[in-house]
C-alpha cells in the first residue's frame, strides 16, 4: 500500500506454504488460491475499497505469514479464515486517510485493438450454435433488449433467465479465451 | 473449501447486482460475503452477473446513478477492467450486425420468409388440394373434357389452301405425292402470317389452252413453287426461264438438278412479287453435255 507502514514482500516459501496449506494438489492449490482472491477482490470492490486487489494480496501475505502457526491447529473451512484476515486489514485500510484515486488508465488505442483481434479469434473457436447464439444476443440495442430476448429465447423453446445463463457461460469462455490471448500476444 | 448449504440464502439476480454496485444494506453484506465463501454456486452466479453488469454498461442499459456507482465500486480491479474492455468489443462487433427492434417491413418480411416451417405446411397442403381438386374434376366431367378437346382438335384442321390446284391433265397419274396427303398447315397461319410458298405442278402442253390453264391466288405467298413434270423424265441438269404468255422473260433459274429416283418432276422457285395477274407460261431447257435440248412448255395463270 502507498501508505507509511512497512510493506512486507511476500517470501516464496511462504506462499508455498498457503499453497499447500489450501490443497495438498499443487493444482488444485493453486485453483482454489485464485478463487479466494476473486473472492476477496469483489467482497472489497463492494465496500467501496478504490484499490481492493491491493488489500486482497495483503489478507493473502498476512494469511501465508501465520499459516506457520496455525496449519496444525486450524479446523473448518480455510477460505473462510481468509474473510476473517480481510476483515481486520479492511478495518485498518478504513483507518489510514484517504488516498486519492488512481487514475483511470488513458484510452489505450493499440490496446482496444488488441482486444478486437483476440475477440475475433476467440469467436472462431466458438461451436457453431455458440457464435450463433452470441451474435444474435449482443445484436441488440439497449432498448429492444428484452423484445430481442424473448425472441431468441422462443426461437430456442428455453427462457429467459436459461437464455441469459447460456449466453453468459458463452461470454465467460470468450473472457477467458480473450485474456489468455492477451497474454500470449503480449509475449514477445 | 467446505461447502455449507443448509444454512444458506437463495439470493436474487438483483440482490447480486445490488452487491457488485456496493448498494447492498449493512445486514445484507455480511451475510453475502460469508456465503461467497462458502457457496461456489453463489460464486459462479456472482462471475456471470459481473459480465452481465459490464455488459449493461457497454450497451448503456443503466440508470445514471448506476452509472457513477459503477465506476466507483465495480471498476476498481484490473479483471473487471478488462471484462468492461471485451464488452466494448462485443458491442462494437455486434451492434451493427442486428437490427434489433424489428420495423413493420421487417416484420412483414420475416412473416413472409419461406423456409418458415408454416409456410412448408402450407404449400404441402396448398399442393395436394390441387392435386385433389384437379382429380376429382377429371373424373367427374370425362366425358366433356374429352368433347371439348375432340371439337378444339377438329377446329384446327381444315384444308390449307395451298393445296395444289389442278393441273393440265387432271388424268395424268403421275402427280407428285403430296397432292394426295392433306395439308400440316393450320388455319391460322393463313390468316396472320403470309405462308412460304404456294405450289403448283404443271405438265407440259404445246399451247395455251384457256380451257385448262391451272390458275394460282398468289397474294399471301412469298414464293411460288412451280413444279414442273417432266416428259419423259430424264435425270439431269435443267434450266427454266418464267416469261409472260406473250414471251416477256420475268425470271429464270439454272442448274435445276433433276433428281435421281421417286418423283419425276423439278421444282422452280419464283419470287411472288413478279408476278402480276395474267397468264405465263415456263419454258425448260436440258443441258445434255454442254447442248440445251428443250424439255417441255408449261403454262399458268395468275388469278
Amino acid at each position: 500500500m502507498p501508505s507509511a507502514r512497512t510493506v512486507h514482500i511476500l517470501q516464496q516459501d511462504e506462499f508455498d506454504r498457503v499453497l499447500k496449506w489450501l490443497d495438498p494438489d499443487s493444482e488444485q492449490a493453486g485453483l482454489t488460491y485464485e478463487k479466494i482472491r476473486w473472492r476477496l477482490v469483489a467482497i472489497l470492490a463492494a465496500r467501496g475499497c478504490s484499490c481492493p486487489e491491493e488489500l486482497a494480496d495483503e489478507t493473502i501475505d498476512r494469511v501465508a505469514r501465520r499459516v506457520i502457526d496455525i496449519q496444525d491447529s486450524y479446523v473448518g473451512d480455510k477460505a473462510t479464515y481468509f474473510l476473517g484476515v480481510l476483515n481486520n486489514v479492511h478495518h485498518e485500510y478504513l483507518k489510514r486517510p484517504m488516498m486519492p484515486r488512481p487514475p483511470e488508465p488513458d484510452d489505450d488505442v493499440e490496446a482496444k485493438e488488441r482486444v478486437h483481434i483476440c475477440l475475433e479469434k476467440c469467436l472462431n473457436k466458438l461451436s457453431t450454435n455458440s457464435r450463433r447464439m452470441i451474435e444474435q444476443y449482443y445484436a441488440e440495442d439497449k432498448r429492444a433488449k428484452i423484445d430481442l430476448r424473448k425472441r431468441i429465447a422462443a426461437e430456442l423453446g428455453i427462457g429467459l433467465s436459461t437464455l441469459r445463463l447460456r449466453a453468459l457461460r458463452i461470454r465467460e469462455k470468450l473472457q477467458t479465451c480473450i485474456e489468455q490471448c492477451l497474454v500470449s500476444e503480449a509475449r514477445p | 473449501m467446505v461447502e455449507n448449504r443448509k444454512n444458506s440464502v437463495e439470493f436474487s439476480d438483483e440482490t447480486i447486482r445490488r452487491f457488485l454496485l456496493g448498494r447492498l444494506n449493512a445486514s445484507e453484506q455480511p451475510v453475502f460475503e460469508q456465503q461467497l465463501f462458502s457457496d461456489s454456486r453463489l460464486e459462479a452466479r456472482v462471475r456471470l452477473a459481473e459480465l452481465d453488469l459490464a455488459d449493461d454498461y457497454a450497451y448503456g442499459r443503466i440508470t445514471a446513478d448506476e452509472r457513477i456507482l459503477f465506476a466507483e465500486k465495480f471498476l476498481v480491479s484490473a479483471d473487471r477492467r478488462r471484462v468492461v474492455e471485451v464488452s466494448i468489443a462485443l458491442r462494437d462487433r455486434f451492434r451493427s450486425v442486428g437490427n434489433t427492434k424489428p420495423t413493420f417491413i421487417a416484420g412483414v418480411r420475416s412473416l413472409l420468409l419461406l423456409n418458415r416451417p408454416a409456410w412448408r405446411y402450407t404449400f404441402a397442403l396448398l399442393i395436394f388440394l390441387l392435386l385433389v381438386g384437379s382429380a376429382w374434376v377429371v373424373v367427374k366431367k370425362e366425358g366433356r373434357i374429352k368433347e371439348e378437346i375432340a371439337k378444339r382438335l377438329g377446329r384446327r384442321r381444315p384444308a390449307t389452301a395451298t393445296v395444289p390446284v389442278e393441273t393440265n391433265h387432271p388424268t395424268n397419274n403421275s402427280l407428285p405425292e403430296h397432292q394426295t396427303s392433306p395439308s400440316p398447315m393450320p388455319v391460322h397461319d393463313q390468316t396472320s402470317a403470309p405462308s412460304a410458298s404456294a405450289i403448283i405442278a404443271l405438265t407440259s402442253a404445246d399451247s395455251p389452252n384457256a380451257g385448262n390453264i391451272p390458275s394460282v391466288k398468289i397474294a399471301q405467298h412469298d414464293t411460288v413453287r412451280l413444279q414442273l413434270v417432266l416428259q419423259p423424265y430424264q435425270p439431269g441438269t435443267y434450266r427454266a426461264e418464267l416469261l409472260t404468255i406473250d414471251g416477256q422473260s420475268v425470271f429464270s433459274a439454272e442448274a435445276i438438278k433433276a433428281p435421281e429416283g421417286g418423283t419425276t418432276q423439278i421444282d422452280f422457285d419464283v419470287p411472288a412479287r413478279l408476278l402480276k395477274t395474267g397468264g405465263y407460261q415456263v419454258r425448260v431447257s436440258r443441258d445434255h453435255a454442254g447442248v440445251k435440248q428443250n424439255a417441255g412448255r408449261y403454262y399458268f395463270r395468275v388469278l
